[in-house]
């Protein structure tokens, strides 16, 4: 038994005498950003998705360069993110998709107002049906919403989830969704099937695609994957006064197109004292849809890691970012 | 002659067996009543027992939302409590950065090689090595970090537990239960509330971790201290040792080796947790893997989980707290290494290895040891997908095995329990629980298919509908895991060489992050219940073929080579006398095959299952609107775990008393 308790004490001897000799002289932290600091660390948000590591990034390399601020990047899941900025542990998430939340804005920006509306990104986003463009090459007549009235061009969609309905597949149940109700409201002869996750949909795309086998889905665009493939959009049909009042009433009469995304970012209502130049930068700072994709390609195409793709561009294009700190 | 084993003459009299007959009779009288109701009774759950759990949760989460910075409760509690823990975190994480990688590599070495010899001690310095070449060795020390303060607190507070539980059979009752529960509970339901209460980043994802590493520890503490012979107990007293005196010198030190092995299992379940606490912004190695999938890049993933592996295989190697017993012998007829020599081996080597990288400048792994796997994985994943959905001859692939699953077996069994009015469903179960065990069994089971009930709509559609959903994929998962698991195991169970063959495989997919083989299932199986299946069924498996080649092992070797020398076949020895004794072992391996594939029914949701999995998935996809149905669903996954696991252990116990001479 002695010697057991020994070799723990031996054991632990070791530890702790390489621990304290490891932590004298830590030279490993204390190195951020460059330039001549001012103020704590800023931390922003990245979301799982290229676009908000292309912001975020942006924002780094233009608040650490020319605000001498050193900022800290989260990658974290939306939800968190809110919480995140409830209680100011992440200073600002600058993509955020109004349609995924709406309960979100109600509740800590217009409610508890611990969070503020830094104003739209630029881009614009929307979410609707999209299929793989061999199926409207084969079945013109699915480019619109009526194709699909047909129980036959249906059919090319089913699967043994769907049985005699064709399928249709949504991704991400975090994602706003109003399929059901616009199938069941239009009387479409579709099932509606929840993939789980946005891999399991991607996925679902290549499958598709390898087999020439119908897909229909809900997707969005921006998404890096319409770079490699084609996707088209099924028109829905436009949107009606009768909807929109059914969207603010949430009574599931819905049948009507998505609206469009205007994306916007937000910040900890902390943010505007605790740096207001930073502040003021994010709330200037806009990109477009073509500049945001151009280092969304950086990224996924050329295998650059979001810091380069986005030093890169800031190198390249300092009038565009120098408006932002006027 | 085994079937002698089976039915052995019952030793009762005739009165006795009559008022078995009788109290059976009035039984199955009662069960028959209770169907007939069943049937009258409305074939849906009525909208009054709705018990409005929903909007109860729903209400408690909206009000931590509005009351996080303001409430005593989080301002007093929950804040410090976090606060400790990310302190605890950084620091340990600076320790081993500070440490530099052959730094922690000499540590874990010397670890190994005072608690399980040079053997452990090369497997355990190798293990990690491996991670800094397949992965990245910064992120895969923050890993650690969170994983070394979460099996610390989850020590700290399953020990004592664990003593307590082993004093008390009530309490031991009602720990059990709770531990359990919070076990099953998918961990999607944890992770809104987790946030609400303890902030982002480390402080949720070690609650998280430890609420799932927690139960090993009470458990084999429990065990360990209820192992102690009584004699042992006696003569402590007898010398006037004091109960705590008894404890620490007596009690815990007996217990040594069944706490150990319950470190072990702490820590895998730890690392079975970290992948997904990344989604809380840990930004560890659980990162790696789920970016990986969201850009659909399986061999980044795949890379990423195997450093998880590697690190969960290096602390099981230096945890495991055992010298082979031929190393021990070993040991006592070489000339003992001296204390002394010891002691400056176990504190030089990692100092010499601390120094050393520092003056070299060694901070970063380097790059030239670094083997970029991804590019390996991706080819085999790129064949597999191209080379088995079809055209594989006779089963005709993966896409065929796909739809027979869904069309012939989920579809008509979701059907059949769907058709059924509820009510009917619980008197049926209810009735096979009574069968199995009695009444009391049959009671619980009612209990918790009765609570499922109660549990409201989801939209339009009850959880009742839900819950037999996940039944009925619960159940083909469970049968197509037996099916496969029972001959490898009953194999490995009697060839020593196909065991030592299959370790590897059933240990990589017991820790492997399930989330890095949801990309092929998706593309050999298609989105839907039947990928679901398959997820659950190759997480299922390595336990069950586990403990069915440990039940063989463990039957005595008398009676086997009793029937081969009465001239029993090899096979014959199998059928009749080792299957039978090994039965209990099979039974649990069994049960523990349900209780993986209830756990998996969450990570099946995320490609295409459905049902509860779905519902409890909702908690963390939109908690401002779902919360209260996710927690809904989670809980009925929970009443269906105790239900399935009571049952299948009644059988295990049944085949006892069936069998008792």
């Amino acid at each position: 038994m002695t010697s057991i308790r020994r070799k723990g004490r031996l054991a632990i001897a070791g530890v702790l005498i390489a621990s304290v000799l490891a932590a004298c002289g830590d030279d490993s932290k204390s190195s951020n950003g460059g330039g001549t600091t001012s103020g704590p660390a800023i931390t922003l948000a990245v979301n799982p998705w290229t676009g908000s590591a292309v912001n975020a990034y942006v924002a780094k390399a233009v608040i650490e360069g020319s605000l001498g601020v050193p900022v800290e990047i989260i990658d974290i899941d939306e939800n968190a993110t809110w919480l995140g900025l409830d209680d100011g542990t992440i200073d600002a998430t600058l993509e955020v998709w109004p349609s995924g939340h709406a309960a979100d804005y109600e509740t800590y920006i217009t409610g508890k107002q611990t969070v503020v509306d830094l104003g739209k990104l630029g881009p614009q986003a929307k979410i609707g049906w999209y299929v793989p463009k061999f199926v409207i090459d084969a079945h013109p007549e699915l480019a619109t919403w009526e194709g699909f009235k047909d129980p036959e061009l249906a059919k090319l969609f089913a699967t043994a989830e769907s049985g005699e309905l064709g399928q249709f597949t949504m991704g991400d149940p975090s994602y706003v969704t109003y399929d059901e109700q616009i199938i069941e409201n239009i009387g479409l002869p579709l099932k509606y099937v929840v993939a789980g996750s946005e891999a399991a949909l991607l996925t679902a795309i290549d499958q598709s695609i390898a087999d020439q086998k119908p897909l229909l889905m809900q997707f969005w665009k921006p998404h890096w994957k319409s770079a490699r493939v084609e996707l088209v959009e099924v028109a829905l049909p436009a949107i009606t006064p009768e909807c929109e009042a059914s969207l603010a009433a949430s009574d599931g009469l819905f049948a009507c197109d998505y609206p469009i995304d205007e994306l916007y970012k937000a910040a900890s209502a902390g943010l505007a004292t605790k740096n207001a130049a930073v502040f003021k930068m994010l709330s200037a700072m806009q990109l477009t849809t073509e500049q945001q994709s151009e280092i969304g390609s950086f990224i996924d195409g050329d295998k650059m890691t979001p810091g380069d793709a986005a030093k890169k561009w800031v190198d390249a294009n300092p009038d565009v970012w120098q408006a932002w700190l006027a | 002659m085994a079937a002698s084993v089976e039915t052995l003459p019952a030793m009762e009299s005739d009165e006795a067996v009559r008022a078995r007959q009788q109290q059976r009779t009035v039984g199955l009288a009662i069960f028959a009543a209770l169907a007939l109701g069943a049937l009258v009774a409305a074939h849906d759950v009525p909208d009054w027992m709705d018990s409005g759990i929903q909007k109860w949760t729903q209400d408690r989460y909206q009000w931590s939302v509005l009351n996080r910075q303001s409430s005593k409760v989080f301002t007093w509690v929950f804040n410090p409590i976090a606060d400790v823990l990310t302190w605890a975190v950084e620091n340990t994480e600076s320790i081993l950065l500070a440490l530099r990688w052959p730094g922690v590599i000499a540590l874990v070495g010397v670890i190994g090689w005072r608690t399980g010899g040079m053997r452990a001690a090369i497997a355990g310095a190798v293990a990690l090595f491996g991670v800094g070449v397949i992965a990245n060795w910064d992120l895969a020390m923050r890993t650690l970090a969170i994983m070394i303060v979460a099996v610390l607190i989850a020590l700290l507070i399953g020990v004592p537990l664990g003593i307590l539980t082993s004093r008390s059979d009530r309490i031991e009752r009602l720990v059990r239960v709770l531990l359990d529960t919070a076990q099953v509970m998918p961990i999607f339901v944890y992770f809104s509330p987790a946030t609400i209460l303890f902030g982002i980043k480390f402080p949720p994802a070690v609650v998280v971790t430890v609420i799932y590493a927690l139960p090993p520890a009470v458990r084999l503490t429990n065990l360990g201290l209820r192992q102690v012979p009584i004699v042992v107990n006696e003569v402590g007293q007898s010398f006037g040792a004091t109960s705590l005196q008894q404890l620490l010198k007596v009690q815990l030190p007996m217990a040594r080796r069944t706490i150990l092995l319950g470190l072990n299992q702490v820590i895998m379940m730890a690392f079975a947790v970290v992948v997904l606490a990344s989604l809380l912004g840990t930004g560890d190695l659980g990162q790696d893997v789920l970016s990986g999938l969201q850009k659909q890049e399986v061999g980044k993933a795949f890379a990423a989980g195997l450093g998880i592996v590697l690190m969960a295989v290096a602390l099981d190697r230096i945890s495991t707290g055992e010298k082979s017993t031929r190393h021990s012998r070993l040991a006592t007829q070489l000339p003992t290494v001296s204390s002394r020599t010891a002691a400056m081996v176990a504190v030089g080597i990692p100092v010499l290895a601390v120094v050393v990288a520092r003056l070299a400048g060694a901070s970063l792994f380097p790059t030239s040891l670094q083997f970029n796997i991804a590019t390996v994985i991706d080819d085999a994943v790129q064949w597999v997908q191209e080379n088995l959905r079809k055209g594989v001859p006779i089963i005709g692939g993966t896409q065929a095995i796909s739809d027979f699953i869904t069309l012939y077996l989920l579809d008509p069994l979701r059907d059949f329990l769907l058709w059924l009015p509820w009510l009917l469903v619980i008197v049926l179960m209810a009735l096979a629980g009574w069968l199995s065990k009695g009444w009391r069994l049959s009671v619980t089971i009612a209990l918790c298919l009765g609570l499922i009930a109660t549990m409201g709509y989801d939209n339009k559609t009850l959880l009742w509908d839900h819950a037999m959903d996940t039944l009925s994929q619960v159940l083909v998962a469970i049968v197509i895991s037996i099916a496969i698991a029972l001959p490898l195991g009953m194999w490995a169970g009697r060839s020593d060489r196909v065991e030592r063959a299959l370790r590897p495989f059933l240990d990589a997919a017991q820790v492997l992050p399930q989330f890095v083989y949801l990309i092929p299932v998706v593309f050999l199986f298609s989105v839907g219940r039947a990928a679901g299946v398959v997820a659950c069924v190759i997480y299922a498996v390595p336990p069950c073929i586990r403990l069915t080649s440990l039940g063989m092992r463990e039957v005595p070797f008398a009676p086997r080579e009793a029937a081969i020398s009465f001239g029993a076949t090899g096979g014959q020895e199998m059928r009749n006398v080792q299957l039978p004794l090994a039965r209990k072992a099979i039974l649990l391996g069994i049960n523990q095959t349900m209780m993986m594939v209830l756990a998996t029914v969450i990570i099946a949701a995320l490609i295409g299952a459905g049902g509860l999995g779905l519902l409890a998935y909702r908690a963390t996809a939109k908690p401002q609107i779902d919360f209260g149905l996710g927690t809904a669903g989670g809980l009925s996954i929970v009443l269906l775990a105790i239900m399935l696991d009571r049952l299948t252990q009644a059988w295990g116990t049944r085949s006892d008393t069936h069998r008792g001479t």
